[in-house]
Protein backbone atom coordinates (compact mmCIF):
# COMPACT_ATOMS: atom_id res chain seq x y z
CA UNK A 1 0.00 0.00 0.00
CA UNK A 2 1.87 3.10 -1.16
CA UNK A 3 1.68 6.46 1.03
CA UNK A 4 -1.28 8.22 -1.02
CA UNK A 5 -3.38 5.12 -0.25
CA UNK A 6 -2.39 5.31 3.39
CA UNK A 7 -3.50 9.02 3.73
CA UNK A 8 -6.61 8.06 1.89
CA UNK A 9 -7.76 5.74 4.60
CA UNK A 10 -6.91 7.37 7.45
CA UNK A 11 -8.38 10.24 6.11
CA UNK A 12 -11.80 8.61 5.57
CA UNK A 13 -11.33 6.95 9.13
CA UNK A 14 -11.20 10.07 10.71
CA UNK A 15 -14.11 11.33 8.59
CA UNK A 16 -16.04 8.30 8.69
CA UNK A 17 -15.93 8.13 12.93
CA UNK A 18 -17.50 12.26 12.22
CA UNK A 19 -20.23 11.43 10.45
CA UNK A 20 -21.07 8.52 12.63
CA UNK A 21 -21.05 11.07 15.19
CA UNK A 22 -23.76 13.37 13.23
CA UNK A 23 -25.52 10.63 12.31
CA UNK A 24 -26.13 7.62 14.42
CA UNK A 25 -26.95 4.41 13.54
CA UNK A 26 -25.30 4.04 10.61
CA UNK A 27 -21.89 2.73 9.66
CA UNK A 28 -20.27 4.79 7.09
CA UNK A 29 -17.26 3.00 6.69
CA UNK A 30 -18.75 -0.09 4.98
CA UNK A 31 -18.42 1.58 1.62
CA UNK A 32 -14.82 1.68 2.01
CA UNK A 33 -14.41 -1.75 3.06
CA UNK A 34 -16.14 -3.03 0.09
CA UNK A 35 -14.16 -0.56 -2.11
CA UNK A 36 -11.51 -1.69 -0.70
CA UNK A 37 -12.18 -5.39 -1.84
CA UNK A 38 -12.85 -4.06 -4.48
CA UNK A 39 -9.26 -2.14 -5.17
CA UNK A 40 -6.77 -3.47 -2.79
CA UNK A 41 -5.36 -6.55 -1.67
CA UNK A 42 -7.19 -8.93 0.36
CA UNK A 43 -4.84 -8.26 3.13
CA UNK A 44 -4.91 -4.37 3.69
CA UNK A 45 -9.10 -5.14 3.61
CA UNK A 46 -8.56 -7.07 6.28
CA UNK A 47 -6.33 -4.92 8.48
CA UNK A 48 -8.91 -2.23 8.01
CA UNK A 49 -11.71 -4.49 8.19
CA UNK A 50 -9.90 -5.20 12.32
CA UNK A 51 -8.98 -1.51 12.63
CA UNK A 52 -13.03 -0.73 11.90
CA UNK A 53 -14.30 -3.55 13.81
CA UNK A 54 -12.90 -2.74 17.04
CA UNK A 55 -14.10 0.99 16.65
CA UNK A 56 -17.59 -0.11 15.75
CA UNK A 57 -17.39 -2.69 18.91
CA UNK A 58 -15.76 -0.30 21.10
CA UNK A 59 -18.07 3.05 20.25
CA UNK A 60 -21.40 0.48 20.31
CA UNK A 61 -23.38 -0.33 23.20
CA UNK A 62 -24.30 -3.72 22.20
CA UNK A 63 -22.04 -6.93 23.23
CA UNK A 64 -18.91 -7.79 21.04
CA UNK A 65 -20.11 -10.07 18.40
CA UNK A 66 -22.17 -7.56 16.68
CA UNK A 67 -19.50 -5.58 14.35
CA UNK A 68 -18.03 -9.70 13.47
CA UNK A 69 -21.59 -10.74 12.13
CA UNK A 70 -22.13 -7.07 10.35
CA UNK A 71 -19.27 -6.91 8.63
CA UNK A 72 -18.36 -10.66 8.25
CA UNK A 73 -22.04 -10.40 6.75
CA UNK A 74 -21.10 -7.57 4.06
CA UNK A 75 -17.66 -9.49 2.98
CA UNK A 76 -20.14 -12.10 2.58
CA UNK A 77 -22.68 -11.05 0.49
CA UNK A 78 -19.99 -9.06 -1.33
CA UNK A 79 -18.62 -12.28 -2.38
CA UNK A 80 -22.19 -14.17 -3.41
CA UNK A 81 -23.08 -11.08 -4.89
CA UNK A 82 -19.51 -10.76 -7.13
CA UNK A 83 -21.21 -14.25 -8.77
CA UNK A 84 -23.84 -12.48 -10.41
CA UNK A 85 -22.75 -9.09 -10.75
CA UNK A 86 -20.39 -7.15 -11.47
CA UNK A 87 -18.02 -5.81 -8.54
CA UNK A 88 -18.42 -2.05 -9.49
CA UNK A 89 -21.81 -2.00 -10.86
CA UNK A 90 -24.13 0.97 -8.73
CA UNK A 91 -26.82 -1.23 -8.92
CA UNK A 92 -24.86 -3.91 -6.79
CA UNK A 93 -23.91 -1.78 -4.59
CA UNK A 94 -27.86 -0.29 -4.14
CA UNK A 95 -29.13 -4.14 -3.65
CA UNK A 96 -25.85 -4.06 -1.21
CA UNK A 97 -27.27 -1.15 0.59
CA UNK A 98 -30.65 -2.41 0.98
CA UNK A 99 -29.39 -5.49 2.53
CA UNK A 100 -27.23 -3.84 4.88
CA UNK A 101 -30.52 -1.78 5.81
CA UNK A 102 -32.27 -5.13 6.80
CA UNK A 103 -29.23 -6.35 7.97
CA UNK A 104 -29.16 -3.64 10.74
CA UNK A 105 -32.70 -4.36 11.33
CA UNK A 106 -32.42 -8.20 12.22
CA UNK A 107 -29.23 -8.16 13.95
CA UNK A 108 -30.20 -5.20 16.49
CA UNK A 109 -33.12 -7.47 16.81
CA UNK A 110 -30.81 -11.02 17.62
CA UNK A 111 -28.61 -9.31 19.59
CA UNK A 112 -30.85 -7.31 21.30
CA UNK A 113 -32.76 -10.18 22.42
CA UNK A 114 -29.57 -12.72 23.21
CA UNK A 115 -28.50 -9.42 25.55
CA UNK A 116 -32.16 -9.53 26.76
CA UNK A 117 -32.83 -5.72 26.14
CA UNK A 118 -35.15 -3.70 24.11
CA UNK A 119 -34.70 -1.73 21.31
CA UNK A 120 -37.11 1.13 19.87
CA UNK A 121 -38.20 -0.77 16.87
CA UNK A 122 -39.28 2.69 14.97
CA UNK A 123 -35.50 3.64 15.59
CA UNK A 124 -33.72 0.86 14.15
CA UNK A 125 -36.11 1.17 11.21
CA UNK A 126 -35.23 4.89 10.29
CA UNK A 127 -31.34 3.46 10.67
CA UNK A 128 -31.98 0.71 8.34
CA UNK A 129 -33.51 2.67 5.92
CA UNK A 130 -30.98 5.93 6.33
CA UNK A 131 -28.54 2.68 5.93
CA UNK A 132 -29.49 1.61 3.04
CA UNK A 133 -29.72 5.25 1.19
CA UNK A 134 -26.40 6.32 2.61
CA UNK A 135 -24.07 3.30 1.64
CA UNK A 136 -24.62 3.38 -2.56
CA UNK A 137 -24.20 7.18 -2.36
CA UNK A 138 -20.95 7.11 -0.19
CA UNK A 139 -19.52 3.98 -2.32
CA UNK A 140 -20.31 6.27 -5.45
CA UNK A 141 -18.15 8.99 -4.25
CA UNK A 142 -15.64 7.12 -2.53
CA UNK A 143 -14.96 5.45 -5.59
CA UNK A 144 -14.89 8.66 -7.80
CA UNK A 145 -12.34 10.14 -5.58
CA UNK A 146 -10.15 7.37 -5.19
CA UNK A 147 -9.60 6.55 -8.49
CA UNK A 148 -8.53 10.30 -8.60
CA UNK A 149 -5.89 9.30 -6.44
CA UNK A 150 -2.21 10.50 -7.99
CA UNK A 151 -0.86 7.16 -7.73
CA UNK A 152 -3.57 5.00 -8.20
CA UNK A 153 -3.17 3.21 -11.77
CA UNK A 154 -6.42 3.65 -12.75
CA UNK A 155 -6.42 7.39 -12.02
CA UNK A 156 -8.95 9.29 -14.15
CA UNK B 1 -20.87 -20.26 13.40
CA UNK B 2 -19.25 -22.75 16.85
CA UNK B 3 -16.52 -20.25 16.76
CA UNK B 4 -18.67 -17.26 16.82
CA UNK B 5 -21.02 -18.73 19.27
CA UNK B 6 -17.91 -19.79 21.65
CA UNK B 7 -16.37 -16.18 21.18
CA UNK B 8 -19.55 -14.62 22.16
CA UNK B 9 -20.57 -16.82 25.06
CA UNK B 10 -17.04 -16.47 26.62
CA UNK B 11 -17.05 -12.54 26.07
CA UNK B 12 -20.48 -12.36 27.79
CA UNK B 13 -19.22 -14.60 30.87
CA UNK B 14 -15.78 -12.69 30.99
CA UNK B 15 -16.23 -9.47 28.84
CA UNK B 16 -12.26 -9.50 27.90
CA UNK B 17 -13.35 -8.83 24.26
CA UNK B 18 -15.63 -6.00 24.97
CA UNK B 19 -12.84 -4.76 27.36
CA UNK B 20 -10.50 -4.80 24.36
CA UNK B 21 -13.15 -3.15 21.75
CA UNK B 22 -13.14 -0.37 24.50
CA UNK B 23 -9.34 0.15 25.49
CA UNK B 24 -9.19 0.41 21.30
CA UNK B 25 -11.88 1.50 19.71
CA UNK B 26 -13.61 3.76 22.20
CA UNK B 27 -10.43 5.62 22.74
CA UNK B 28 -9.29 5.89 19.36
CA UNK B 29 -12.87 8.03 18.71
CA UNK B 30 -12.44 9.71 21.42
CA UNK B 31 -9.09 11.19 20.14
CA UNK B 32 -11.46 11.54 16.84
CA UNK B 33 -14.06 13.39 17.83
CA UNK B 34 -12.62 15.16 20.42
CA UNK B 35 -10.76 18.17 18.07
CA UNK B 36 -14.08 18.04 15.79
CA UNK B 37 -15.66 20.85 17.56
CA UNK B 38 -12.34 22.69 17.17
CA UNK B 39 -11.92 21.73 13.15
CA UNK B 40 -15.21 22.64 12.85
CA UNK B 41 -14.92 26.39 14.11
CA UNK B 42 -11.42 26.64 12.24
CA UNK B 43 -12.63 25.75 8.95
CA UNK B 44 -15.71 27.52 9.36
CA UNK B 45 -13.64 30.48 10.06
CA UNK B 46 -11.38 30.11 7.15
CA UNK B 47 -14.18 29.48 5.10
CA UNK B 48 -15.73 33.16 6.12
CA UNK B 49 -12.58 34.90 5.95
CA UNK B 50 -10.90 33.46 3.07
CA UNK B 51 -13.26 31.81 0.88
CA UNK B 52 -16.58 34.09 1.31
CA UNK B 53 -14.40 37.26 0.74
CA UNK B 54 -12.50 35.95 -2.52
CA UNK B 55 -13.51 38.30 -4.89
CA UNK B 56 -13.90 41.30 -2.91
CA UNK B 57 -11.70 43.77 -3.13
CA UNK B 58 -8.01 44.72 -0.64
CA UNK B 59 -9.60 47.92 0.35
CA UNK B 60 -12.76 46.57 1.42
CA UNK B 61 -11.22 43.69 3.14
CA UNK B 62 -9.25 45.88 5.29
CA UNK B 63 -12.09 48.56 6.23
CA UNK B 64 -14.33 45.36 7.24
CA UNK B 65 -11.80 43.41 8.96
CA UNK B 66 -11.94 45.54 12.19
CA UNK B 67 -15.66 45.03 11.81
CA UNK B 68 -15.44 40.89 11.50
CA UNK B 69 -12.51 40.94 14.46
CA UNK B 70 -14.99 42.90 16.25
CA UNK B 71 -17.80 40.17 15.57
CA UNK B 72 -15.94 36.78 16.03
CA UNK B 73 -14.74 38.44 19.34
CA UNK B 74 -18.24 39.01 20.16
CA UNK B 75 -19.33 35.77 19.08
CA UNK B 76 -16.41 33.92 20.90
CA UNK B 77 -17.48 36.27 24.50
CA UNK B 78 -20.82 35.26 24.07
CA UNK B 79 -19.96 31.65 23.66
CA UNK B 80 -17.43 31.91 26.17
CA UNK B 81 -20.22 33.53 28.36
CA UNK B 82 -23.23 30.82 27.82
CA UNK B 83 -20.48 28.07 28.95
CA UNK B 84 -19.37 30.05 31.74
CA UNK B 85 -23.39 30.24 32.73
CA UNK B 86 -23.29 25.95 32.07
CA UNK B 87 -20.56 25.32 33.79
CA UNK B 88 -21.79 27.31 36.79
CA UNK B 89 -24.90 25.60 36.95
CA UNK B 90 -23.08 22.06 37.21
CA UNK B 91 -20.80 24.00 40.25
CA UNK B 92 -24.75 24.13 42.03
CA UNK B 93 -25.12 20.31 41.82
CA UNK B 94 -24.05 19.53 45.64
CA UNK B 95 -23.10 16.15 45.69
CA UNK B 96 -24.77 14.34 48.58
CA UNK B 97 -22.54 13.35 51.84
CA UNK B 98 -20.15 11.12 50.91
CA UNK B 99 -20.26 11.55 47.55
CA UNK B 100 -17.78 13.31 45.30
CA UNK B 101 -18.01 15.48 41.98
CA UNK B 102 -16.08 15.36 38.64
CA UNK B 103 -17.13 17.26 35.26
CA UNK B 104 -16.86 16.33 32.07
CA UNK B 105 -17.75 17.27 28.52
CA UNK B 106 -20.07 15.26 26.53
CA UNK B 107 -17.97 14.83 23.00
CA UNK B 108 -20.47 12.76 21.11
CA UNK B 109 -23.77 11.12 21.26
CA UNK B 110 -24.55 8.03 19.80
CA UNK B 111 -21.61 6.68 17.83
CA UNK B 112 -21.77 3.81 15.15
CA UNK B 113 -24.04 1.08 13.85
CA UNK B 114 -23.82 -0.65 16.96
CA UNK B 115 -24.50 2.19 20.02
CA UNK B 116 -27.89 0.74 20.08
CA UNK B 117 -28.71 1.99 23.36
CA UNK B 118 -29.34 5.64 24.32
CA UNK B 119 -26.06 7.02 25.21
CA UNK B 120 -23.53 10.05 25.43
CA UNK B 121 -19.51 9.89 24.90
CA UNK B 122 -17.64 11.72 27.60
CA UNK B 123 -14.02 12.28 27.77
CA UNK B 124 -13.18 11.52 30.78
CA UNK B 125 -12.43 7.70 31.60
CA UNK B 126 -11.05 5.10 33.63
CA UNK B 127 -7.86 6.84 34.24
CA UNK B 128 -10.00 9.61 35.82
CA UNK B 129 -10.97 7.00 38.28
CA UNK B 130 -14.45 6.84 36.96
CA UNK B 131 -15.98 3.32 37.01
CA UNK B 132 -18.56 1.70 35.57
CA UNK B 133 -22.03 2.13 37.02
CA UNK B 134 -20.92 5.99 38.04
CA UNK B 135 -24.32 8.26 38.36
CA UNK B 136 -23.89 10.87 36.11
CA UNK B 137 -26.06 14.11 37.08
CA UNK B 138 -27.13 17.15 34.33
CA UNK B 139 -27.74 20.53 36.23
CA UNK B 140 -31.33 19.49 37.14
CA UNK B 141 -30.54 16.15 38.27
CA UNK B 142 -29.36 12.58 37.15
CA UNK B 143 -29.78 11.72 33.39
CA UNK B 144 -27.73 7.91 33.25
CA UNK B 145 -24.71 6.35 34.37
CA UNK B 146 -21.77 4.81 33.11
CA UNK B 147 -22.28 1.60 31.10
CA UNK B 148 -18.50 1.75 29.09
CA UNK B 149 -15.11 2.96 30.01
CA UNK B 150 -11.90 3.40 28.30
CA UNK B 151 -8.89 5.25 29.65
CA UNK B 152 -9.98 8.25 28.83
CA UNK B 153 -13.50 8.04 27.73
CA UNK B 154 -16.69 6.63 28.40
CA UNK B 155 -20.34 5.85 27.32
CA UNK B 156 -23.45 6.66 29.49
CA UNK B 157 -26.41 5.33 29.68
CA UNK B 158 -29.24 7.54 29.42
CA UNK B 159 -32.34 6.98 31.99
CA UNK B 160 -34.30 7.51 28.86
CA UNK B 161 -33.04 4.04 27.39
CA UNK B 162 -35.89 1.65 27.83
CA UNK B 163 -33.46 -0.53 29.15
CA UNK B 164 -33.12 1.66 32.44
CA UNK B 165 -34.88 1.06 35.43
CA UNK B 166 -34.04 3.51 38.34
CA UNK B 167 -35.97 2.77 41.72
CA UNK B 168 -37.71 6.37 42.65
CA UNK B 169 -39.51 7.93 45.26
CA UNK B 170 -41.95 11.02 44.86
CA UNK B 171 -40.55 14.12 46.71
CA UNK B 172 -43.49 15.35 47.84
CA UNK B 173 -46.09 12.31 48.30
CA UNK B 174 -43.03 9.63 48.92
CA UNK B 175 -44.50 6.95 46.82
CA UNK B 176 -42.30 4.64 45.62
CA UNK B 177 -42.10 3.21 41.88
CA UNK B 178 -39.68 2.43 39.39
CA UNK B 179 -38.52 4.34 36.74
CA UNK B 180 -38.96 3.01 33.14
CA UNK B 181 -37.30 4.95 30.16
CA UNK B 182 -39.37 4.48 26.56
CA UNK B 183 -36.25 6.41 24.50
CA UNK B 184 -35.47 9.46 23.92
CA UNK B 185 -38.52 11.11 22.32
CA UNK B 186 -41.08 9.18 24.45
CA UNK B 187 -41.84 10.52 28.22
CA UNK B 188 -41.01 7.27 30.73
CA UNK B 189 -43.06 5.14 33.07
CA UNK B 190 -43.39 4.98 36.21
CA UNK B 191 -44.23 1.00 37.08
CA UNK B 192 -45.81 -0.60 39.94
CA UNK B 193 -47.33 2.32 42.05
CA UNK B 194 -50.09 1.06 43.56
CA UNK B 195 -53.60 2.02 43.05
CA UNK B 196 -54.18 4.07 46.31
CA UNK B 197 -50.80 5.54 46.29
CA UNK B 198 -50.78 9.39 46.48
CA UNK B 199 -49.09 10.72 43.54
CA UNK B 200 -49.53 14.77 41.91
CA UNK B 201 -48.73 15.53 38.41
CA UNK B 202 -45.63 18.17 38.45
CA UNK B 203 -43.86 16.29 41.50
CA UNK B 204 -40.81 15.36 41.36
CA UNK B 205 -39.25 11.86 41.70
CA UNK B 206 -36.05 11.17 43.28
CA UNK B 207 -33.51 8.47 43.53
CA UNK B 208 -34.71 6.14 46.20
CA UNK B 209 -31.35 4.51 46.67
CA UNK B 210 -32.63 1.23 46.74
CA UNK B 211 -30.36 -0.43 43.64
CA UNK B 212 -26.99 1.40 46.07
CA UNK B 213 -25.79 3.21 42.50
CA UNK B 214 -27.50 6.60 42.86
CA UNK B 215 -27.09 8.44 45.89
CA UNK B 216 -30.88 9.03 47.84
CA UNK B 217 -32.80 12.01 46.87
CA UNK B 218 -31.25 13.27 43.40
CA UNK B 219 -34.12 14.60 40.81
CA UNK B 220 -34.62 12.12 37.91
CA UNK B 221 -37.67 13.21 36.25
CA UNK B 222 -41.39 14.96 36.81
CA UNK B 223 -44.59 13.48 36.75
CA UNK B 224 -46.34 14.46 33.82
CA UNK B 225 -50.04 12.27 33.82
CA UNK B 226 -50.89 10.12 36.42
CA UNK B 227 -54.20 7.92 35.82
CA UNK B 228 -55.21 4.19 35.44
CA UNK B 229 -56.08 2.12 32.90
CA UNK B 230 -58.30 -1.06 32.56
CA UNK B 231 -58.21 -3.78 35.02
CA UNK B 232 -54.15 -2.92 36.33
CA UNK B 233 -53.29 -3.32 40.05
CA UNK B 234 -51.12 -0.55 39.24
CA UNK B 235 -51.60 3.19 38.53
CA UNK B 236 -50.42 4.37 35.02
CA UNK B 237 -47.97 6.79 35.39
CA UNK B 238 -45.56 8.99 33.16
CA UNK B 239 -42.93 11.25 33.42
CA UNK B 240 -40.72 13.44 31.55
CA UNK B 241 -36.87 13.19 32.08
CA UNK B 242 -34.83 16.61 33.62
CA UNK B 243 -32.90 17.42 30.65
CA UNK B 244 -32.47 17.24 26.94
CA UNK B 245 -29.93 14.62 25.76
CA UNK B 246 -29.99 16.76 22.48
CA UNK B 247 -28.41 19.66 24.56
CA UNK B 248 -26.33 18.21 26.71
CA UNK B 249 -22.68 19.22 26.93
CA UNK B 250 -21.14 19.60 30.38
CA UNK B 251 -22.22 16.79 33.15
CA UNK B 252 -21.37 16.04 36.59
CA UNK B 253 -20.14 12.26 37.64
CA UNK B 254 -20.29 11.31 41.28
CA UNK B 255 -18.36 8.97 42.98
CA UNK B 256 -18.92 7.46 46.34
CA UNK B 257 -15.39 9.02 48.38
CA UNK B 258 -13.79 5.71 50.14
CA UNK B 259 -15.23 4.97 54.03
CA UNK B 260 -11.59 5.91 54.98
CA UNK B 261 -11.54 9.24 53.54
CA UNK B 262 -15.14 10.27 54.26
CA UNK B 263 -14.48 11.51 57.88
CA UNK B 264 -14.01 14.82 56.90
CA UNK B 265 -15.16 14.93 53.20
CA UNK B 266 -18.70 16.28 53.44
CA UNK B 267 -19.59 18.40 50.58
CA UNK B 268 -18.67 22.40 51.06
CA UNK B 269 -21.89 24.40 51.41
CA UNK B 270 -20.52 26.71 48.85
CA UNK B 271 -21.31 23.90 46.53
CA UNK B 272 -17.87 24.62 45.20
CA UNK B 273 -15.62 21.53 43.98
CA UNK B 274 -14.72 19.50 46.88
CA UNK B 275 -11.37 18.13 45.95
CA UNK B 276 -8.83 20.46 47.33
CA UNK B 277 -6.65 22.11 44.74
CA UNK B 278 -9.65 21.86 42.08
CA UNK B 279 -9.48 24.76 39.27
CA UNK B 280 -11.93 27.39 39.46
CA UNK B 281 -12.14 28.44 36.52
CA UNK B 282 -12.81 25.35 34.52
CA UNK B 283 -13.99 22.68 36.60
CA UNK B 284 -14.56 20.45 33.44
CA UNK B 285 -11.18 20.59 31.82
CA UNK B 286 -8.87 21.56 34.56
CA UNK B 287 -10.68 19.32 37.33
CA UNK B 288 -7.95 16.98 38.87
CA UNK B 289 -9.15 13.34 39.10
CA UNK B 290 -10.02 11.95 42.59
CA UNK B 291 -7.44 9.01 42.19
CA UNK B 292 -5.79 7.66 39.50
CA UNK B 293 -6.43 3.47 39.23
CA UNK B 294 -4.77 1.97 36.62
CA UNK B 295 -7.11 0.04 34.29
CA UNK B 296 -8.21 -3.60 34.95
CA UNK B 297 -6.56 -5.85 32.60
CA UNK B 298 -10.34 -7.37 32.08
CA UNK B 299 -11.25 -3.72 31.02
CA UNK B 300 -14.11 -3.10 33.71
CA UNK B 301 -13.68 -0.20 36.27
CA UNK B 302 -11.63 -0.95 38.32
CA UNK B 303 -12.15 -1.26 42.23
CA UNK B 304 -16.03 -2.60 40.72
CA UNK B 305 -16.26 -5.76 43.01
CA UNK B 306 -17.73 -3.12 45.35
CA UNK B 307 -20.92 -5.06 46.97
CA UNK B 308 -24.32 -4.63 44.75
CA UNK B 309 -28.03 -5.71 45.69
CA UNK B 310 -29.29 -8.75 43.59
CA UNK B 311 -31.08 -5.84 41.63
CA UNK B 312 -28.38 -4.14 40.55
CA UNK B 313 -26.37 -6.11 37.09
CA UNK B 314 -23.47 -8.06 37.95
CA UNK B 315 -20.12 -7.70 36.07
CA UNK B 316 -20.29 -5.87 33.07
CA UNK B 317 -21.92 -7.15 30.06
CA UNK B 318 -22.96 -10.27 32.11
CA UNK B 319 -26.67 -8.95 31.95
CA UNK B 320 -28.12 -6.16 30.65
CA UNK B 321 -27.44 -2.73 31.95
CA UNK B 322 -30.47 -2.28 34.43
CA UNK B 323 -29.81 -0.79 37.47
CA UNK B 324 -32.66 -2.27 39.02
CA UNK B 325 -35.48 -4.80 38.66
Amino acid sequence: MNISAIVFWSLFTLLGIWLQGAIPGVDFLAPGLILCLQEEKWTVSAWLALAWLFIQEGTGSLAFGTGLLWYGTLVGLYYFGHWLFEAKNFLFMFILGISLGLLHLILSHVMAVLQDWTLPADRILVEGFLQALIFPVEWGLLYLIYNHLPDNPHAV
Amino acid sequence: MFLYLGLFTWNIRTGYVDALASYTGLEFAKWVLAPGKWAASRVSSFWDRYVYFVGLREENDSLRAALVEASQELALLRERAAEADRLSRILTIRPPVAWSRQGARVISHRLGPNAALETVLLDKGALDGLKVNTPVAGPDGIIGRLLRLSPSAATVLLVTDPNSRIPVTSQKNRTQGILKGEGASNEMVVQYVALGAPLEEGELLVTSGLEDIFPKGLPVARVTEVGRRGSSLFQTVYAEPLFDSKRLEEVALLARIPEEQNGGAAPRADGQADTPGKAESDPISHSPPPAVVPPDPTGRAPGLGAPRPAQAPGPERKKPPRSSP
